[in-house]
Parts: C-alpha cells; structure tokens; sequence
C-alpha cells in the first residue's frame, strides 16, 4: 500500500507586526502561561483568512510544481475564527487559487492540531477515493479579531496569540512516508475554553463589550496539568506507532500556547531545545497554524539537512483533542 | 543476634529479599523500575514532598514552625489567625482572600516534627494535613543547619468539596483544583521559609514570628 506522504509546507504572516507596547505597559515581563512573545502578527480588519491561506497555498503550489487541475482533489480549511459566519473559508480558497477539488472540509474542530487531524482524515479519504493529492490548510486569525480590540488587548493572556497561515500539501507517495498518525478526544474538556463578553451576552446576540476567549477559572490548573502530559503521551505513542523512539526522532514540531508548555514537552521526551523547533517569540501562539509553520521555518533553518524523523504533535482548545504524528522526511 | 521465627513470611506475595531473589534478579528488578524521566504525576500524583536545606539550627527551626502565627509570615495566603473561641488548640484565619482556614498545630519536640492539620470553611474535620520533619543537616549531610522535609497526602476530598453548603462564593476554586500545582505554589513558600529564617539566623536575631495584637 503507497503510504501518505507529507511533500512540502509553506505559510504566510500577515505583514503587521504588533510590538508588546501595543497590549500595555511591561508586558514582556509576564511569565509562565502569559509569557509574551517579542512580537507577533495581526491580521488587519480588511484581510481574509482565506487570502492568508491562498498566499501560503500559491507558494506551495510554486514550491512543488504542482498543477492546479490535476494534483489537489482535497482541501482541508481550519481557521480560528473564519471570515464569515456561516460559510467557512474552503470555497473561497478554492475560488483565489482557481482550483475545483473534489472534497472541500472545512474542519470546524481540533484547532491547535488540526493539521494532524487532516492529515489522519487525508490519508483515509485519499486511499478511498482513488484521489491524487490535498492541501491542508490552517489559519490563525484570533490575534486581529479577537486580541487586538479594545477591552481585550490589555488583559494578560492578549499579548500571547498571533497570525498567520500554514499549509501542506500531501499525496500517496514514497517520498516522505507519514508512518504514524494517533488522535485523541478528551471530552471531559470540552466545555473548559469559552468565548464571552464581559456582560454576559452569548456571542451571536448584540452589545458592544468585545468577546474574548478565556479557559474557566476554575479548571487552570487541570488544563496546564493535562496539556503538559497529553503531547509528550501522544508523541510516544505515535513514536510506538511507527517503530521508532521518540529519542530518534531529528525534529519535534508542535504547537505553541506558550514557553512552558514547549519545555515542559520537549524535556518529557529528552529531546534537546534545537531539536523542538519553535517560533513562539517571533510569531507568538499560531493555533493550527504553528505546526505546518514551525516545519516550514525548521526547514529553511537547516533543521533537516539529510532528512530523518520528524514528530507533529500538540493539544487543542484545553485539551479536547491531541494528537501526533510521525513521518520520515527525506526531501531536501 | 535475633533470627525470623521460620515461616513468619508465608503467605506474603511479592517480597524481594535476598533469600529468594539474587544479585542478578534484583539488579533486572530495579533497573527495570528505574527510568530516566518520570512524569509530573508519577512523582507528585498522590502525595507531594519537597524540601530543602534551611541555615538555622534544628530546634530553633522547630520552635519558629510550631508557632503557627509564622503562618503570617512565610505562607503565600494565609492571614489574620486568631484562635477560635471554646477551643485552645485550634485557631481561624483566612485563606485564598476570604477563605475561612481552619489550623491546628501538632508538634513533638524530641522527633522534630510539625503538622498542620487544616481545613477551609470549617474546623471539625480537619483534612488539609501539612506534614514537617525536621532532620539535623549535620547528621545526613555533615553541614550546619536543618533539612525540612514537607509532605502532604491527596486526601479524597481535594477531588470534591465535603461541605459545598459551607461556600458562600460560587466564583470560588475549590483548594483541590490546585493539586497539580502543589509542588509548585509549596515549593514557593519553602522558599520563603527558608528566606525568612536564614536571614534572621544569619544576622543572629530572633526568629520570631513578628506579631502585632489586630483588633
């Protein structure tokens, strides 16, 4: 059986990047689960999603010389806050990069992971339906919408997120086999992450306090507790999946709520910092689109010169879904 | 030289004593429960020990813990103790802001040993146990001063609130929410301790605590 392979990244920043002073005063001395980043990106209110994606996928497509018509039947769209209600952002993907795929999912859940949820989902769709390709699409836009508004952008957590747009492309092909894909649904944390307004309105009924994401006061530990476990289970597991230790493996690839949480990961698994790639303090929490971002920038950092095994992984929300992946890259 | 009364050990399962289990089957034995990394909950999941070297005499270091008006000083939140009327042992403060804790020290002298034995809201059951032992450094680690070994045990009601009717703040985390954080928020005040008491020691000054009469 030809196995899924992974066969290019790229992604797209929104060109506006915020400072710390943006959010208040002495925000970089925040630690721990608000550490703040050195600067971040925010989309502007006249930019898409979709554009985002689009621009990542334009480069992509370039990258692997792919032709449009014929290489992507499936795409995939995660997009933290998409630009319509409604609608989701596949389609107007697909209208910018002028493509009709076969499938377009907007994946409405699994956030911060949502790039291994696709691939889990393109592997199993791509052997079923004969197709030849798909692009995995992920987009973090809750940094310009959500933590760039007034009554929001002073609170603790606001300095943490940021923007941007990873995309991968992958295909049944020996060139970067994915070896292991594990997932997990935790429903006893479903309802801890919750979007509010300080009056008290539900998200869809009119006011003017700004609606802001928050984790339930109540449940902060358990979620911090539960967030360090989860990702250094899930890499082992997909590790065991595959036939390797996570010791081996040449690069580690997760997402990135904060530094805690990355050493915390990467000590768990002894792994050294150079092998756990990150661009927390450039680009700040990316949701979904820190994986195919953070692989994107290990690349161009010669993190994988002769190619190796590369883990993804990382946790959604407060932890209602993880998972993680392993493949072995061997494309230059 | 005493000897076990033959068969005193039948019927036990799984001890590994040198009768039974040789060099080479104890050495797969704990090589196998030796790991390079342990997990946050395989260390701190059901009790939670830390401790520290403390430059301060051993029975100084004693008589300053068993006060538990020291409590003022060196814990993160707990404030304004005073003793409950109709009980002599047993005082009240507040805790976490508002909360009412509930605190009864037992201490023994000749083992060096101070226990809180606490609870929020009310002082009946008193469940919160805080377990101190202090050994004198100059017998485990020839140094001056004292180790303090502090343990507390995940008592089931960290999992669930006895006397819900007892919490007048639905806004409230209740204490057990924060045992995952316990090696943490304690190793904090471990650290304030610590910080409290060598620089009274060092500069050869009573220990205290300093208190003032409130009204």
């Amino acid at each position: 059986m030809t196995p899924l392979s992974l066969l290019g990244v790229a992604s797209s920043l929104p060109e506006e990047i915020v400072p710390n002073d943006f959010f208040g005063p002495n925000v970089a001395e925040h630690r721990g689960m608000f550490t703040a980043p050195h600067e971040r990106r925010h989309l502007r209110r006249d930019q898409t999603a979709s554009a985002l994606i689009a621009g990542a996928a334009e480069r992509l497509i370039t990258k692997l010389d792919l032709e449009r018509a014929r290489d992507i039947d499936l795409l995939f769209t995660n997009v933290a806050l998409p630009d319509q209600a409604f609608t989701g952002c596949g389609a107007e993907v697909a209208r910018m990069l002028g493509i009709r795929p076969r499938r377009v999912i907007d994946l409405h859940n699994t956030g911060c992971v949502s790039f291994v949820t696709m691939l889990d989902l393109a592997g199993v769709l791509l052997r079923e339906s004969g197709a030849r390709g798909a692009l995995l699409c992920c987009a973090q836009t809750a940094g310009g919408r959500v933590f760039a508004q007034e009554g929001v952008r002073h609170e603790a957590h606001a300095p943490v997120p940021g923007d941007g747009a990873g995309v991968g492309y992958v295909a049944l092909s020996e060139l970067s086999p994915v070896l292991s894909v594990v997932t997990r649904c935790q429903p006893e944390f479903a309802s801890d992450m919750v979007a509010e307004a300080s009056d008290g309105r539900r998200y869809w009924e009119p006011g003017t306090s700004p609606i802001t994401l928050k984790f339930t006061e109540q449940r902060v530990a358990a979620i911090m507790h539960r967030g360090n476990a989860v990702v250094p289970e899930m890499v082992t597991e997909a590790c065991t999946a595959a036939g390797v230790r996570a010791r081996e493996l040449e690069l580690l690839v997760t997402n990135q709520p904060n530094p805690i949480f990355l050493r915390n990961w990467r000590e768990a698994l002894e792994l050294p910092r150079e092998k756990h790639h990150d661009t927390f303090d450039r680009y700040g929490n990316l949701f979904g689109a820190a994986i195919p971002i953070n692989l994107e920038d290990a690349l161009a950092a010669g993190k994988l010169p002769g190619g190796g095994l590369v883990a993804l992984g990382g946790f959604s929300h407060a932890g209602d879904y993880a998972a993680a992946a392993v493949l072995d890259w061997r494309r230059s | 030289m005493k000897t076990l009364v033959p068969g005193t050990l039948d019927g036990i399962d799984g001890l590994v004593r040198c009768e039974r289990f040789d060099r080479p089957a104890l050495g797969e034995r704990i090589s196998e429960l030796t790991h390079t990394v342990y997990s946050h909950d395989q260390v701190y999941g059901e009790y939670c020990t830390i401790h520290r070297h403390i430059a301060c005499p051993p029975l100084e270091l004693f008589r300053y813990l068993q006060d538990p008006y020291s409590l003022l000083e060196w814990t993160y939140s707990v404030r304004a103790l005073r003793p409950v009327p109709g009980d002599d042992e047993l005082l009240v403060g507040v805790d976490a802001a508002s909360t009412p804790i509930y605190v009864k020290t037992v201490s023994h002298e000749d083992a060096l040993t101070v226990d809180y034995h606490c609870a929020w809201d009310q002082g009946r059951e008193l469940w919160m146990i805080y377990l101190y032992r202090i050994v004198p450094a100059e017998l485990v680690l020839k140094r001056p001063g004292s180790v303090v070994i502090w343990t507390n045990c995940r008592h089931p009601y960290y999992a669930k609130n006895p006397f819900p009717e007892l919490d007048s703040d639905p806004q409230r985390t209740w204490v057990g929410e924060w045992w995952p954080l316990f090696y943490g928020g304690h190793s904090v005040e471990l650290d304030n301790l610590k910080a409290i008491v060598e620089h009274r020691a060092v500069r050869g000054i009573p220990l205290g605590p300093r208190l003032l009469e409130a009204p």
